[in-house]
């Protein structure tokens, strides 16, 4: 069998490495990918006093620590038995609405955005942000820094630091804000809703209008029928910091809808020799292989996940929206519901209606009078035992479950991260993706690698991305190996 | 007044990816006992966009970060670097570790923006041996090389050891 590697991937977060094993004949046989997996995490835990979580689970990332602290605020809520007021659930849910806002913005101008807005053939020397700012202009550059400096304003003065938040208490905010700050986040939540709405925009100006790229999202190529995961709020409409998360069959059909507490009896996870990460899947439909279908316990949590787990947006402005997609995608409504969108590319649309969600609700709860409330603390009293916790983080279903002895001293640490609920479909999507473009006899060339690349990049991944250390070297680089998996050729493309 | 940052990036609970972080807490002490208003020191452990954008507003940026993947690594070796060498180092424009982009790409960005960036940048890179493990020590190798770092930190912002002592 040879084997291409594709090692790095760019713009992925964290360092990944795609291998996609040929056959005699030069197709595609199988493609993965492998990630370095940090080490040691639960031991490290283990030993320390669970309120310091909020403050260590933010560190595994520098790129959702918001997710991880609120994930793991909520498993103390529930570790120490105490419910939060409904004044510090609100300050919570805004905080979280100002990081996604953050968040959906740079995936897609700097990550998804390169290969539509530049095209998956463009050089790979234009197809990043830059690119994107060159096309579309200098402005609108100006308002995605703009939009990020005013959430990482809010995100700092909500979450009492800038980059790892400290305020997530057990049952409890630190943090308070008077009637002056939430004026200023009601100002900075409108200019969101205006910035979510232009990226709409853009998308069907520059992503819509053009056929080419409308095929692409249309093609079998980046298509998968599974199950998909999300959280939902009383209504079944999609939420990010609480509710019950449901699951929707291929079909469209509720699958299950459980709390976050039970999820070790609805989620099981599969190990494959050939890598230690682990592929979560349905316990119940069970684990089939990486194969699409109602069959097969493969799904998948996404901005794409979500909306197709739900019945709507809970915002108005996000809800036409939704719809619009939906009925452009050629998505019929059974029951009141629209059928799920399967292609895999139509997850940046959904990302950006997110955006639009999350701006929206950061509006409506900056313009609540009661997020001025405070009194956003609590005297826990209860004995500690067992919390599990759960939010959506922008990249999947985030889930910290905590085990402490009767002084509140872990015992027990079990977290599945947003991107882990991904693996299995990631893995389908990267090979599907090489079949369709590696046949026998073609050229392998950097707009083939990149839509395999394509094919990955709008699950947004972010696979170990607590190192940052300075890269050495970095080309992207292509080894292909032959039966014995000796390396016969490799091409190193300074680009 | 020049206003300088000093910014330690890296990971403090694994192992030697937080070297940046102890150099820079480490220049942080020495500070604290002589008065260099024009200097603020922190950590973070972000790239790309969101470090570019740390930047705004100051005159001069010093990194510390940890380095891998050298040929031959020497953990403990000390490498001073400017933007140009990081540059040749990361030649693929896009290819950091970051969730969005390279901070030479970031940079260039905010220069388009016309956003107020420091004109000078320079990177105390240390080769580390691991940052896979969750630890909160440094390897040996690594941690015998904080005090040359901070001095050089010191040294850089026109303090000899003997000022801070």
């Amino acid at each position: 069998m040879k084997r291409i590697t594709i090692d790095p991937i760019t713009r992925l977060e964290g360092h990944g490495k795609i291998e996609i094993f040929l056959d005699e004949e030069g197709n595609v046989a199988n493609a993965y990918l492998q990630i370095p997996e940090l080490r040691g995490f639960e031991q490290f835990c283990v030993g320390r006093p669970a309120e310091e979580m909020p403050r260590i689970t933010n560190r595994i990332c520098g790129v959702c620590p918001e997710a991880h602290h609120m994930a793991a605020t909520k498993a103390l809520d529930v570790l120490y038995d105490v419910e939060p007021s409904s004044a510090v659930k609100k300050l919570r849910e805004m905080f979280y609405e100002a990081f996604y806002c953050t968040d959906h913005t740079v995936h897609f101008y700097a990550l998804g955005g390169p290969d539509f807005v530049l095209g998956p053939d463009s050089p790979p020397a234009e197809r990043n942000i830059l690119g994107v700012i060159h096309k579309v202009g200098v402005d609108i550059g100006k308002q995605v820094i703009a939009c990020r400096q005013r959430n990482h304003h809010v995100i700092k003065m909500l979450g009492g630091r800038g980059i790892h938040p400290v305020a997530g208490l057990p049952g409890g905010w630190s943090r308070a804000i008077n009637e002056e700050e939430r004026q200023e986040i009601e100002g900075y939540a409108k200019e969101n809703v205006d910035f979510a709405l232009f990226s709409l925009q853009l998308f069907a100006d520059v992503v819509l209008a053009n056929q080419a790229y409308v095929d692409l999202i249309l093609s079998d190529a980046f298509t998968h029928q599974t199950y998909y995961m999300g959280t939902v709020d009383e209504n079944n409409h999609v939420n990010f910091y609480d509710g019950m998360i449901r699951v929707v069959d291929p079909e469209g059909s509720e699958f299950v809808k459980y709390e976050a507490k039970d999820y070790a009896q609805h989620v099981a996870e599969h190990v494959e020799p050939w890598t230690f990460l682990k592929f979560p899947y349905l316990k119940e439909v069970g684990w089939k292989g990486f194969v699409d279908g109602k069959d097969s316990g493969v799904y998948c949590a996404t901005p794409l996940s979500r909306l197709n787990a739900s019945d709507g947006m809970a915002t108005p402005k996000a809800q036409e929206h939704f719809e619009q997609m939906y009925e452009t995608l050629g998505s019929k409504k059974i029951n009141g519901r629209y059928t799920p969108v399967h292609y895999r590319l139509a997850t940046h649309w959904a990302r950006l209606i997110e955006l639009l969600y999350a701006a929206e609700r950061m509006l409506e709860l900056a313009s609540d009078p009661e997020i001025t409330d405070p009194n956003v603390r609590i005297v826990v009293t209860n004995t500690p035992t067992e919390g599990i916790g759960s939010v959506e983080a922008p990249r999947g279903t985030l889930t910290h479950h905590y085990q402490t002895d009767e002084n509140g001293i872990l015992t027990k640490v079990n977290l599945i991260v947003g991107t882990t609920n991904n693996y299995a479909p990631i893995a389908m999507s990267v090979k599907k993706a090489a079949q369709s473009l590696i046949t026998k006899g073609t050229v392998i060339s950097e707009g083939l690698l990149n839509t395999i690349e394509m094919g990955f990049r709008n699950y947004d991944p972010c696979m170990s991305c607590a190192t940052h250390s300075l890269p050495g070297q970095m080309p992207l680089e292509v080894t292909i190996r032959d039966v014995e998996g000796n390396e016969i050729e490799r091409l190193s493309q300074y680009i | 007044m020049t206003r300088t940052l000093v910014v330690g990036l890296g990971n403090p609970i694994l192992t030697d990816d937080g070297v940046g972080v102890k150099v820079a807490y480490e220049v942080e002490r020495a500070l604290a006992s002589v008065d260099r208003e024009d200097v603020t020191v922190t950590e973070a452990s972000v790239g790309g966009l969101r470090l570019m954008e740390m930047m705004i507003g100051y005159d001069r940026v010093i990194l510390v970060d940890a380095l891998t993947g050298c040929n031959g690594n020497v953990p403990g070796k000390v490498h001073r670097m400017t933007l140009g060498d990081l540059r040749n180092i990361s030649p693929t424009q896009h290819s950091a570790c970051a969730h969005d982009t390279s901070l030479v790409t970031a940079l260039e960005l905010g220069s388009q923006m016309e956003l107020p960036l420091p004109n000078e940048i320079s990177i105390f890179a240390i080769e580390v041996e691991n940052v896979i493990d969750f630890c909160e020590e440094s390897t040996p190798a690594v941690a015998a090389a904080i005090p040359e770092v901070v001095e050089a930190v010191l040294a850089e912002l026109g303090l000899t050891p003997l000022c801070t002592n």
